[in-house]
């Protein structure tokens, strides 16, 4: 088989037994891998709760994983996440997708709960449950320190250890299992690390079918203002859209308020390179390296990190932005749901933490003392607890990332669409109703976005199940990464099967969803968008949402979605139809 | 979405590339959307229910150089692969139908071939283009089709001659009654120095248009822009030149702000052009003689195989430089700046044509136009040399 190993290792915590099997071909012709495959694996457990020791916790890579194909050396975690109740992926990038593949792996299933702390060392064929009790309470760099000659590490830090509910997983690179908290997956199972090497090399059917495929893709990433322009995030990062978010008055400040932060500029793109002298630190074998750290090697933010820690919280410094993103990587924590925790929290009791509070808040909510009891709970059951609901600015519990709705119309449908909560990355319409690829589409216009979402949310379920980033996106399509797909493996795709696939795995998405009790009643925004206005100005009107014509298309979604008026599936042998 | 459907109706039409009455355009909201010839309204709704995609234009194109094309393939030849630069990267190849081959309801097997490109060719029928994600998308797609197969036409007539029946008689057709005298008369330009910010933002939205009316573009792409002190402001990427109000960024030449993101590809090349040559305004077009002529090369026996990214030489056609280089990032930006300041004005292979202004857009507009009457002229001067006479 080209492009797939054909297996999975199973292991379960409770008993410390790992073993090898494998999975049948026609489940990844039908999956491909990463999302799609992780999410077909949950099909026997998506009804647990997120903390049941038989609870999976699945790392999936993709076919393409392991060859030169651009971006995708990374892969997806899948499980329930604690924080919404919602099926949960993560894409990542960093070695340990690689080398996942090098050790003859598709997939790595973990069930159960071990006694004691324990890492998972994976070496080619080997595989082992070593103790950690010494690695428990360490950060993410100090056991990653600790775990340096094991190949790659993904670890979870003392707020995965401590079931904080917005926990990430982080990979030794620094890269980033976010969203969703299935760090905390991770640590309710004593799971403390995953080490992986192996030497497999991954063959490709048709080797020059490939490299012409890989040309085309680089030539279109060449084309790309958004990812190879002189402005745009090979050169700046994902912080290159702090400027434009600002100029097109959509970026959420001080809770979703307001939408422009006079101060934005000084954590802008240039900003950022000129105060820290930034260098590429992308994703092993991404041409774009997108990610950017300081000459030392620490990490600098996302475009995400930036303005919730900015704008989102009124703080203006630089500095202290860089460090409070640190601090959530040190302790394992998702900085968008951080932020937006933490400013959720500061509307209520009136006051936005200062730049000066943000760390000592950071470490409570990770160790979950003090005021980081509540915090380490997200937005949604903060706001519950101090009776403010209306203030969590999250759809399904997830809190929503830097792009204001009322800026984007379909980025706003798309928060509510979106099966793991409001999470820009599923649809992204921010390519084409702000970035303008593949091609312009009215941000204030609702006019066929339902239709443009649904198609976007299948075309992206394809590509995390390849995987591959999203970014390259803005660039090439699936028609190029079609071409890389069927060269790899041998078997024809084409982008319209490739979206056929995506379809059925968002479908399938639903599906758990609405059978944990997820309905149209979920698909809504906070109410602050339907009644407040963002900020106006320079010519450019941002009033609220309007109600009934967001209903309208939510309505004309799950029509085209085949759902019922309730979001839900009319049909109930849909899931055991399904390969 | 109708207001879409007849905006882009209208299009195929004003641009000249389809033929009124052979025009369907198929939009699907949560219910199909269609207008249109009503034979072709039926295959487009069919094709498109089993599409995962938003739109798709059916249309018979108005000169019939895509028929051609596959009268002209070889048997078993199934796809049409031009050289030009647009459809190398964004297209690829367009697959295409023979109409002996098309059953009798051949919307399967088109929806099978658009699901894995842009566009296709249907002999007899046209061409059909989808749009992922807009109505906007499928004419963009229609219109490159369009654009390449005209393209790969005019090449290949210079190579081979005439070689199906009707073909020079169309021909004739295409040169009499198509083609129309290529001018800037009767466009007023305002003159340089450009230094007000709304006069700039008028003037290039102005100018754009003006060369979308004049057909120096694909469909509606090219760039434009002007500098004025630390500024750029130029035309966004995917933005139609006929409709750039709204769509024009101010750029910095020091990238102290990022805000430019979304301006065109070609930013880098309009920077550097601005930074070592005295221009003012820089306009971009792809007018189709132009990049068929820019793709001729006598030179025998040259090692080279890419051509319109590793030629390292600088032809000379018509007193305009001649220079290879990809799109974006991909070398174009290095390798027009250093040819374009005398002559101000420069073609890249199988891509387009780059003309400056020193004061005003009228020099860079006059300019496009004598660069593509040229090679209007010397491609038919060299079918006559030929014997290649329609």
């Amino acid at each position: 088989m080209h492009g797939w190993t054909g297996t999975i290792l199973k292991v379960d915590l409770t008993v410390g037994r790992i073993w090898r099997e494998e999975i049948p071909a026609e489940l990844l012709h039908a999956y491909l891998g990463g999302r799609g495959l992780g999410v077909r694996l949950m099909r026997d457990y998506f009804r647990l709760d997120p903390f049941d020791p038989e609870m999976p916790l699945i790392f999936a890579v993709g076919p393409l994983c392991g060859t030169p194909a651009p971006t995708a050396a990374r892969l997806a975690v899948v499980s329930r996440s604690p924080l919404t109740g919602t099926i949960c992926d993560c894409s990542a990038g960093g070695r340990f997708a690689w080398r996942l593949k090098a050790a003859g792996l598709d997939a790595l299933f973990i069930t159960g709960q071990s006694p004691t702390p324990v890492a998972l060392a994976i070496d080619g064929d080997s595989a082992e449950l070593l103790p950690a009790d010494t690695l428990w309470g360490m950060e993410v760099k100090e056991s990653v320190h600790a775990l340096a000659g094991h190949g790659s590490v993904a670890t979870i830090g003392p707020a995965g250890e401590n079931g904080v509910l917005f926990a990430n997983i982080i990979m030794g690179e620094g890269n980033s299992v976010g969203r969703g908290g299935l760090g905390a997956v991770m640590g309710a199972k004593r799971l403390k690390a995953v080490t992986v090497d192996g030497a497999g090399i991954v063959s490709l059917a048709d080797a020059e079918r490939f490299e012409h495929a890989r040309r085309d893709v680089m030539r279109l990433f060449s084309a790309s203002p958004v990812i190879f322009g002189e402005l745009g995030i090979a050169r700046f990062g994902t912080p290159a859209l702090v400027d434009l978010m600002r100029q097109r008055r959509m970026a959420p400040t001080e809770n979703f308020r307001k939408t422009v932060f006079p101060a934005s500029g000084n954590y802008s793109g240039p900003a950022i390179l000129r105060d820290y002298q930034a260098k590429n630190d992308g994703c092993f074998g991404c041409p774009i390296q997108c990610k950017k750290s300081t000459p030392q090697g620490e990490h600098l933010p996302e475009y995400e990190s930036v303005s919730h820690f900015g704008a989102l919280n009124g703080i203006s410094s630089l500095a202290a932005i860089v460090k409070a993103n640190t601090i959530c990587n040190d302790l394992g924590m998702d900085t968008i749901t951080a932020a937006a925790t933490l400013s959720a929290w500061g509307e209520i009791r009136g006051r936005f933490p200062s730049a000066e509070e943000v760390p000592a808040l950071l470490r409570a909510a990770a160790g979950r003392y003090g005021d980081g009891g509540l915090l380490s709970l997200g937005s949604r059951r903060l706001t519950e607890q101090l009776g403010r609901p209306d203030l969590s600015m999250s759809v399904k519990g997830l809190e929503l990332p830097a792009y204001d709705p009322r800026g984007a119309y379909g980025m706003a449908l798309a928060y509510c669409t979106s099966n793991r909560g409001g999470c820009h990355l599923r649809a992204y319409p921010i390519s084409h109703e702000i970035l303008r690829k593949p091609v312009p589409t009215d941000r204030f216009s609702f006019s066929g976005k339902a239709r443009i979402i649904k198609i976007a949310e299948d075309t992206n379920a394809a590509v995390d199940s390849l995987v591959a980033c999203k970014f390259s996106f803005l660039g090439a399509t699936l028609e190029e990464y079609a071409e890389l797909l069927s060269a790899t493996t041998g078997t024809e795709f084409t982008p319209q099967n490739l979206k056929e696939i995506g379809e059925q795995i968002y479908l399938t998405e639903r599906w758990y969803n609405c059978e944990n009790g997820f309905t149209s009643a979920d698909d809504r925004l906070p109410e602050r968008f339907y009644a407040e206005p963002g900020s106006s100005g320079e010519g450019i009107e941002v009033p609220p949402i309007d109600r009934a014509r967001f209903a309208e298309e939510l309505q004309k979604y799950y029509r085209i979605r085949g759902l019922t008026p309730e979001g839900t599936f009319s049909d109930p042998t849909y899931l055991v139809r399904q390969p | 979405m109708k207001d879409q459907i007849a905006k882009y109706a209208g299009k195929l039409l004003a641009d000249r590339s389809a033929l009124a009455g052979r025009i369907a355009i198929a939009a699907n909201d949560d219910v199909l959307l269609a207008d249109g010839d009503p034979a072709l309204v039926r295959l487009a709704g069919s094709v498109l229910d089993r599409l995962n995609c938003l739109s798709l234009v059916v249309a018979s194109p108005a000169v019939p150089f895509a028929d051609f094309l596959v009268a002209r393939a070889p048997a078993g030849d199934c796809a049409i692969v031009p050289r030009d630069t647009e459809t190398r990267t964004f297209l690829h190849d367009i697959p295409f139908l023979r109409a002996n081959d098309l059953e009798a309801d051949p919307a399967a097997r088109i929806a099978q071939l658009l699901g894995s490109r842009k566009g296709v060719v249907v002999e007899g029928v046209g061409i059909i283009a989808s749009g992922a994600l807009t109505v906007e998308q499928a004419y963009i797609n229609y219109s490159s089709v369009f654009h390449a197969t005209f393209v790969k036409y005019l090449e290949d007539l210079l190579v081979e001659g005439f070689r199906l029946p009707g073909e020079k008689e169309a021909f004739a057709a295409f040169r009499t009654g198509w083609l129309r005298p290529l001018t800037a008369e009767g466009l007023v330009f305002r003159p340089g120095p450009l230094s007000n910010p709304d006069e700039i933002l008028d003037e290039v939205t102005t100018v754009g248009r003006y060369t979308v009316e004049r057909g120096l573009v694909d469909s509606f792409f090219g760039n434009i822009s002007c500098r004025s002190g630390d500024l750029i402001y130029i035309s966004q990427t995917a933005a139609s030149l006929d409709e750039l109000s709204g769509c024009i960024d101010p750029v910095s030449f020091g990238n102290t702000s990022t805000t430019g993101i979304t301006a065109s590809s070609e930013l880098a090349a309009h920077r550097r052009i601005f930074e070592t040559s005295d221009a003012a305004v820089i306009l971009h077009g792809h007018p189709k003689f132009a990049v068929v002529m820019s793709m001729l090369c006598e030179e025998e026996g040259c090692p080279v195989t890419d051509c319109w990214k590793d030629c390292p030489k600088v032809r000379i056609m018509g007193g305009t430089p001649v220079v290879a280089g990809e799109i974006g990032a991909g070398g174009l930006a290095k390798r027009v700046p250093p040819v374009i300041a005398g002559p101000g004005r420069a073609m890249v292979y199988g891509h387009g044509v780059f003309t400056i202004g020193r004061t005003g857009f009228a020099e860079a507009f006059n300019a496009l136009v004598e660069v593509e009457n040229w090679c209007r002229t010397e491609y038919f001067r060299r079918l006559a040399l030929q014997g290649i006479t329609g």
